[in-house]
């Protein structure tokens, strides 16, 4: 059947993703300061448009956006992540972003569909 | 006939991985202050343990484990999560704990083979 151009197997390209999160990031949160009244509205902002542009992309992976946004204080902050998975398949990329008054870290995970 | 107990194997059970975890995040920073020095090992340490026993429940679950660790200091912090995936078998479940000095979140993603 020639129903998949490049092979049954599609695997996850995480510059591609990685574009769509930093564009997605600028988009909402480009050149505004941290307002505590407004983060809640911009993680949930971030977290759907991301995952409607990677959906849109109509490949068969489930995916999971997850994003954390900190005030610039002086705080250490540190993350970490640890995935059981099929590794030829699967995949994840971070986007680590800031600007003078917030940082913005963005990690999406990719688990292919298996058809 | 084994289906009643096989459905149950086969959806993510929320209130068991919780247990797995808050027990994964005591043992490692249970009693500590924060130390910069030790937090990466402190950050292995969570997510690698937290995985290797959520792996040995063996159910037919792909997982990913996310922690985040945070110094008390008045910073603040927003997160959020955005799933694609299959309602009916596919789950999360976050813990959150706090000691005197350290705030840590950790999540769970389970996604059904």
């Amino acid at each position: 059947m020639e129903e998949y151009h490049s092979g049954d197997e599609v695997s996850f390209s995480p510059d591609d993703a990685s574009n769509v999160v930093k564009e997605c990031i600028e988009g909402i949160i480009g050149g505004v300061d941290y307002s505590q009244n407004k983060v809640n509205q911009w993680t949930a902002s971030i977290v759907e448009h991301t995952l409607t542009q990677l959906v849109k992309q109509g490949k068969p992976f489930k995916y999971i956006v997850n994003c954390a946004v900190m005030q610039k204080s002086g705080a250490g902050l540190h993350t970490a992540n640890s995935c059981y998975w099929d590794t030829t398949t699967d995949g994840s990329c971070t986007v680590r972003w800031e600007n003078r008054t917030m940082y913005c870290v963005v990690s999406v995970f990719a688990v292919a569909i298996a058809l | 006939m084994d289906e009643d107990q096989s459905s149950e194997e086969t959806t993510f059970v929320v209130d068991e991985i919780t247990t797995v975890i808050k027990e994964a995040v005591e043992s490692t920073i249970g009693n500590s202050s924060y130390q910069h020095s030790k937090i990466n090992q402190w950050m292995s340490s969570i997510v690698e343990s937290s995985l290797s026993q959520l792996t040995k429940l063996g159910k037919p679950f792909k997982y990913i484990v996310t922690s985040i660790i945070l110094q008390k200091n008045g910073a603040g912090l927003h997160t959020a999560s955005s799933c694609f995936w299959d309602n009916s078998t596919d789950g999360s479940c976050t813990v959150r704990w706090e000691n005197k000095t350290i705030y840590c979140i950790v999540s769970v993603f389970g996604l059904s083979i």
